[in-house]
């Protein structure tokens, strides 16, 4: 009689860890857009309440930046992108 | 005194002061200048406009494909916008020595767009910090007009902002 043999489960790689952790994109401070505008962007482009795009204007604002949305690396550029049209300074990174 | 920015259910109407008319003429081709190719990489004016998506030195590859793509789109967006702006000041009518006219939701993005678009400009230009707003312009600077521009779209734009978001 055998015993079955344990699984053994397979360690994660990085990379494949990576390819699980979402994007984020970055909002950073600028001098030149307007509170107002800001909380409207984030409310226009990714539907948040008035709180919750309030709440990430005002982590910017102090903060110098914040993280207001993540996702594939796909979604990321496609976010990063409508942030540029609306002339917000947008990055994305992928956290390690 | 009526109200600058009066909503209409879906459209805003505008109205205008005849000088501001004559200001906001030229604010299309201002920032149709900005958003030419530069003859410089450095350019801030222009890297303000279209900023880069990855800051991570080893995704240069797909900041570069990230670019193909996506510039053709923002600049087209941002001169069809122009375009959007210029073809509803030509259609507006004056009322007592005032400019009206009625925008259309599409119409109301173009000129945020644009309005926006042209601070970015003037703002990377005159080099303006947070505080820029509670100090006194300079009449002896010889950037003292482009400073008073900027502040008078300052405020336009954050009223049209305040009349969007209700």
């Amino acid at each position: 009689m055998s015993t079955a043999p344990l699984e053994v489960e397979e360690p994660l790689t990085d990379e494949a860890i990576g390819t699980d952790r979402p994007w984020l994109v970055i909002v950073w401070n600028d001098p030149v857009n307007l509170m107002s505008y800001v909380v409207y962007v984030f409310q226009k482009l990714f539907g948040y309440s008035r709180e919750k795009a309030t709440r990430l204007m005002l982590q910017v604002h102090h903060e110098g930046k914040a993280a207001v949305s993540e996702g594939t690396r796909e979604k990321a550029e496609a976010d990063v992108a409508r942030l540029h049209a609306h002339g917000l300074w947008a990055t994305m990174e992928h956290p390690s | 005194m009526s109200p600058r920015f009066d909503r209409r259910g879906e459209a805003v109407v505008l109205t205008l002061e005849s000088n501001e008319v004559e200001l906001l003429r030229t604010i299309p081709d201002e920032v149709r200048d900005a958003l030419a190719e530069p003859s410089s990489k450095d350019d801030p004016v222009h890297n303000r406009l279209f900023p880069s998506a990855y800051l991570d030195p080893t995704e240069e590859s797909a900041e570069q494909e990230w670019q193909e793509l996506v510039h053709p789109e923002l600049l087209q967006g941002r001169l069809a916008a122009l375009e959007l702006v210029s073809a509803t000041l030509d259609r507006a009518t004056t009322k007592r020595g005032r400019a009206e006219v009625e925008l259309a939701p599409e119409e109301v993005e173009a000129w945020l767009s644009v309005v926006n678009d042209a601070r970015l400009t003037l703002g990377t230009r005159l080099g303006v910090t947070e505080d820029a707003e509670s100090e006194a312009i300079d009449p002896s600077d010889p950037e003292a007009a482009t400073h008073a521009v900027y502040g008078w779209l300052t405020w336009f734009e954050n009223d049209l902002v305040e009349t969007l978001l209700g």
